[in-house]
């Protein structure tokens, strides 16, 4: 019988590595087992020194009540975690979706989150709570088989209960034999369960949970919190990035009615009032005078790369890329840019901060409450215990609320009025305050010979980091490698980071080289497809599905191709477009996907996920530039950053492949990789003329249309 | 630089509330932060995004950009208004049945924009729904789904 743990306060080191004091205090009683994240993810702890937990997915717990609770570091940004990972526990227990509680981003509650989270939650986490519910399932049985002195193989554990077999005297509810009990399996002492297999509630289209919340509009985002005694708190802003603040007179602003305080600690000025719009107003009469770092008055960003660039990945090398370049029979080279781009999700930055006794607690808008937590214990120098974040449902991300600048602003106010402090961004601060995704150049050069055989690939990206720079083509001699920048905007994370770039690269070069080699572009993939079947698979599922020919008869509109991996997830793209020859814009009528992501846990949230990539990739290849000048960020409305609309929406049709044998990966991000190629593509294939640059904005195709040859 | 307060009647949700306050105030200030009705969004401030759409007699409007002095002696309905006891609002169910929402953030103006279209146009096609809710930004994508919700809703709700 298994046996309680003795002292849970006492650290059972080494047999429970990593595993802290404060982590078995955060553990209630019951049945709990906690779960590991791979040896992959563990390596890629980045860690803060703070945390002994990171390398936990996190725990289950089986309560007194018979409720499930999935402990997990990664929050819910509206991409249905809580829903596949409940699916998953569910599946596995044998019990209804309504039993199983899942607990998220709550550095209280919760393990430290690894970098390796990002995007592929479902990926890292869904494989081990399996784990780890299967683990559960046996603990019950055999606490259930020593209370009847059975064999724990005559227990079945289902819907709630644990049973011996057409024995109704011998039924118990789970919780029943969790009650009073502190019973801690460590990831040590799990001999590896094989899950079931048996695929219930994985695999079916389960409602997201959190729906009826959503369509109610009673899902709690962080504006939406009232903590008792709250106030709200508008920051002053610097006319540009870099500023220094010289002066400040706040007098006016002060006396408003409603005001609470003016805060000013160093350059940090903020108006606190009683309502957000008193904040506002009076921010408007505080008056400050700010130093402005002198700029260069013409530098051209993308020539400042090429001169700051250091390399800092090797991506790829095999065979001797170079040589084979010089000696090929025909070469192709040419360079790709794209812009700097912002998140902009329809929820602004927020965060509500409160000091309690000797604890600071925030609420904040984010995907990463360690890294916010962080932020706050570097700023005020607090051991990190001493503060919890709780991240709040996601109004959008994207990867853009990462830094935790806003809850260090809405602490630091907390502390100076001792109020609890609500803090959010106005639509023009959160176009200008965060950060985005890098702007990229892109060298590419391929050598060919006579037969239509690519002989050499290089390509150094410069700005935008390696992922999704490795092309998945078998070219004998390859070489990719990527660079750091300096720039002059802040950047970060962006859903999918530097693959949408790559990708764009990448797969319109292919197909210029295909075409300039009379090849046909999807052949000319398969036939460099030679060393990746499942990338095979799912070209030839996109080209059959849209029926796809050779040397199509000119109908007035483009079709392009493009396809792309990421995380493990294989994704295929057609895109048909109108181009208009008078003003330059591209309509896309319809975009095709082939999506393979392994094991799929739940098809309709996928393909939401797939249809939503596709739309938001729409935005960046079609329109989409952060425009700025000396420091000042110019598109900083929705006016002037136009993002996809209703209008824009083509006819979508996605293609899940089946493929249960493999392990289920990332799937809210590959689909965002090929878009912008295939729709470049479809433009050439339209117009005759290839575009190298994103967004293809009208002038840019227009200019397209009328330039000479290329 | 102090505005006058006025005393503004207005019925929200079928409650009639006396209000004393700036008329110049927004009408989605006034309601999240006086009446602590957080169903509208703050997105954009502009009235670009939709996110604060809610409906005066009916109509929708942009509680961001509207004047809270418009309101008086008028309805609004926000998305706390839909549900009756008899359960979800027919649109809200169609968003449900459609999982026409990603991150959820947007959906409240989506859906108050969608009964204020089928108000006036219960059967409107697939490019009246594009025309009529092209001011509603979503950044998940969730467009196609949408659309398929208000069709869905349209249908239902002519029986």
């Amino acid at each position: 019988m298994p046996q309680d743990t003795p002292n849970p306060e006492q650290p059972t080191s080494p047999d429970a590595p990593g595993l802290t004091r404060r982590d078995f205090l955060r553990l209630a009683g019951g049945v709990v087992v906690l779960f590991s994240l791979g040896p992959e993810a563990r390596s890629a702890v980045t860690s803060t020194g703070t945390d002994q937990s990171a390398g936990l997915g996190g725990w289950l717990r089986i309560g007194p009540d018979s409720r499930v609770t999935v402990f997990t570091p990664t929050p819910e940004v509206g991409q249905g975690l809580r829903t596949s990972l409940a699916q998953i526990a569910a599946d596995e227990l044998s019990l209804p979706m309504s039993s199983i509680d899942i607990i998220m981003g709550d550095t209280d509650r919760v393990p430290a989150q690894t970098p390796a989270d990002h995007g592929s939650a479902v990926a890292t986490i869904g494989p081990r709570l399996r784990a780890a519910a299967a683990q559960a399932r046996s603990i019950i049985a055999e606490l259930a088989a020593a209370r009847w002195d059975v064999d724990p193989e005559a227990v079945q554990v289902r819907d709630g209960l644990a049973a011996v077999a057409d024995d109704p005297e011998r039924s118990v509810a789970i919780g029943e034999l969790a009650r009073g009990r502190r019973l801690v399996r460590r990831p040590s002492d799990m001999t590896v369960l094989e899950p079931s297999g048996e695929h219930r509630l994985v695999g079916q289209s389960v409602p997201r949970v959190d729906g009826p919340e959503i369509v109610t509009g009673t899902v709690p985002f962080v504006g939406d919190l009232r903590l008792p005694d709250m106030v709200y708190a508008k920051l002053l802003r610097p006319p540009c990035l870099d500023a220094r603040l010289v002066g400040v007179d706040a007098r006016a602003a002060a006396r408003q009615s409603g005001v609470v305080a003016v805060v000013q600690q160093g350059d940090f000025v903020a108006v606190v009032a009683e309502r957000p719009d008193l904040a506002e107003k009076a921010l408007r009469l505080v008056r400050a005078s700010w130093e402005e770092p002198g700029r260069p008055h013409t530098s051209s960003l993308y020539d400042d790369m090429r001169r700051s660039a250091k390399l800092t990945d090797r991506t790829r090398h095999e065979g001797d890329a170079d040589a084979a370049l010089a000696a090929a029979q025909y070469g192709f080279s040419a360079t790709y840019r794209t812009a700097f781009v912002a998140h902009a999700p329809i929820e602004p930055h927020g965060a509500v901060a409160a000091q309690e006794a000797d604890r600071i607690i925030v609420h904040a808008s984010t995907q990463r409450p360690f890294l916010h937590r962080d932020a706050v214990s570097r700023a005020f120098d607090l051991p990190p215990e001493r503060v919890r974040v709780i991240a709040a449902p996601v109004g959008g991300a994207f990867g853009g609320k990462d830094e935790g600048d806003v809850s260090v602003a809405a602490v630091r106010l907390a502390r100076a009025v001792r109020r609890p402090v609500m803090l959010t961004y106005s639509r023009e601060e959160e176009f200008t305050w965060g950060y985005f995704r890098p702007a990229a150049l892109i060298d590419v050069q391929c050598g060919a010979n006579g037969d239509g055989d690519i002989t050499a690939w290089a390509c150094d990206a410069f700005n935008c980091g390696p992922r999704g720079a490795d092309p998945p083509y078998a070219f004998p001699n390859q070489r990719v490698d990527s660079y750091d920048c300096d720039v002059p905007l802040r950047q970060g994370h962006w859903r999918g980071d530097g693959g949408p770039a790559n990708t764009f690269a990448r797969e319109v070069h292919l197909d210029h080289v295909a075409s300039e080699l009379g090849h046909d572009p999807v052949g000319f993939r398969l036939r460099h497809l030679t060393a990746d079947e499942r990338m095979a698979r799912v070209v030839r599922t996109a080209a059959e599905a849209y029926g796809w020919r050779e040397a199509r008869a000119p109908t007035g509109l483009g079709v392009g191709f493009a396809c792309a991996a990421d995380s493990g997830a294989f994704v295929a793209q057609i895109a048909e477009v109108e181009v208009s020859r008078v003003t330059g814009e591209v309509r896309v009528r319809r975009v095709l996907t082939a999506h393979d992501c392994g094991l799929i846990i739940n098809p309709d949230g996928l393909r939401n996920q797939i249809e939503g990539a596709v739309i938001m990739g729409l935005g960046f290849t079609l329109r989409e530039a952060v425009r700025y000048e000396q420091g000042r960020i110019l598109s900083d409305t929705f006016a002037s950053y136009a993002i996809p609309t209703i209008r824009d929406t083509p006819a979508l049709e996605t293609m899940l492949i089946p493929n249960p044998d493999r392990p289920a990966r990332g799937a809210g991000t590959a689909a965002i990789f090929p878009i912008a190629a295939a729709v470049t593509n479809a433009v050439f294939d339209a117009t005759g003329r290839r575009l190298r640059e994103l967004p293809l904005s009208p002038e840019r195709v227009r200019a397209g249309m009328t330039a000479d040859d290329q | 630089m102090t505005e006058t307060p006025e005393l503004l009647v207005i019925s929200v949700n079928g409650v009639e509330h006396r209000l004393r306050t700036p008329g110049s105030r927004s009408l989605l200030s006034v309601l999240r932060g006086d009446l602590a009705l957080t169903g509208a969004k703050y997105g954009c401030g502009n009235g670009e995004c939709g996110a604060c759409t809610v409906l005066i007699d009916g109509q929708a409007v942009r509680s961001c950009i509207t004047p809270v002095s418009l309101a008086h002696n008028r309805s609004v309905t926000t998305i706390e208004g839909l549900t009756a006891e008899d359960g979800l609002h027919p649109v809200q169910q169609a968003f449900l049945d459609a999982q026409a929402f990603q991150c959820g953030y947007c959906t409240p103006g989506f859906i108050m924009s969608a009964i204020a279209l089928l108000n006036t146009n219960p059967d409107p096609s697939e490019l009246e729904i594009r025309d009529a809710l092209a001011g509603q930004l979503c950044r998940c994508g969730v467009y196609p789904r949408v659309i398929e919700a208000v069709q869905l809703a349209a249908a239902k709700m002519r029986g």
